[in-house]
């Protein structure tokens, strides 16, 4: 089994000076950091922006999930411009259609709401992680 | 896209169509009272929805309601902010886009075609069309309140 077998590439918006691009990042962080730091790597848009070849090369081998901050959809586009697929785009906009009472406010320090909706988004990221991990481990069993 | 004035500001490019009468807090008027209908149709300024984020619920008074001027039309609310948008007319809501239950971001996509808000069925369409503001008188309006923005710490 590969070292990246059963991972995912996390990719958040790199928005700055809007809240909705912090819940995107802090939802990466409890994501990568916290709740599947055996299953994720979180990679900069920015780094995809300004060409960084070793990270241009770890988002086209490995399946990524893009966190996108606005209808820009920036890092979802960053992630297919940079050979990568994304097999799991989430929004910040729909996470609070979902969930109305949190509505993220603050920029470098997020609310309580922008913070929880963060956790909420991370949540539901985790358990994509898993059936992901779980599905490629079903691949390798098949193919042993 | 009807012709229009715009104006730039930093990456920003904000629409004004000349064939519409406006509101200073951002509303566009089209006027279909020379057709049969006799209606307007409103919706929001490309301004307002560009400097109000993402919506993400757009709730309009239903078709039937009875509005007086600056009686609460609409609110819509963004993953900014929550709008509560005054009624440009007296009169009485007659259809409210059908869009906007599942797709409220057409507001952010084409403010001035598939994002309208409603149509209305004015009172007194010849009095309240002399408290609009015309294109230019918008523009202007628009450029002042661009440049608030911008000088704010």
């Amino acid at each position: 089994m590969s070292k990246d077998q059963g991972r995912v590439v996390v990719v958040p918006c790199s928005g700055i000076g809007k809240p909705s691009g912090s819940v995107s990042r802090e939802a990466a962080y409890e994501l990568c950091e916290s709740l599947r730091p055996q299953n994720t790597e979180l990679v900069a848009l920015s780094k995809l922006v300004l060409g960084d070849a070793a990270t241009h090369e770890t988002v086209a081998r490995t399946p990524c999930v893009a966190i996108d901050g606005c209808q820009q959809m920036c890092a979802s586009k960053m992630v297919k411009k940079s050979g990568g697929t994304v097999i799991h785009a989430v929004a910040v906009l729909d996470a609070f259609r979902r969930h109305r009472e949190l509505k993220a406010e603050g920029i470098a320090e997020l609310n309580d709401a922008g913070r929880k909706l963060a956790r909420v988004m991370a949540q539901e990221m985790a358990d994509t992680v898993d059936a992901i991990a779980s599905a490629e481990a079903a691949k390798g069993e098949s193919h042993a | 896209m009807p012709e229009g004035l715009e104006m730039t500001a930093g990456k920003f490019t904000f629409r004004v169509p000349e064939d519409r009468l406006y509101t200073a807090e951002g509303i566009w008027v089209l006027s279909e009272v020379d057709r049969p209908s006799n209606r307007i149709r409103v919706g929001l300024t490309d301004y307002l929805q560009q400097h109000s984020g993402d919506v993400a619920f757009a709730f309009v008074k239903p078709s039937g309601a009875r509005l007086s001027a600056d009686e609460t039309l609409a609110e819509v609310e963004t993953i900014k902010t929550l709008l509560e948008l005054p009624s440009p007319v007296a009169g009485t809501v007659v259809e409210v886009n059908p869009a906007l239950n599942l797709t409220p971001e057409v507001i952010n996509q084409d403010p001035y075609g598939e994002g309208w808000l409603a149509t209305i069925e004015p009172t007194d369409w010849g009095a309240d069309r002399a408290g609009l503001l015309g294109p230019r008188e918008y523009l202007s309006h628009m450029q002042s309140q661009v440049q608030e923005e911008l000088e704010k710490p």
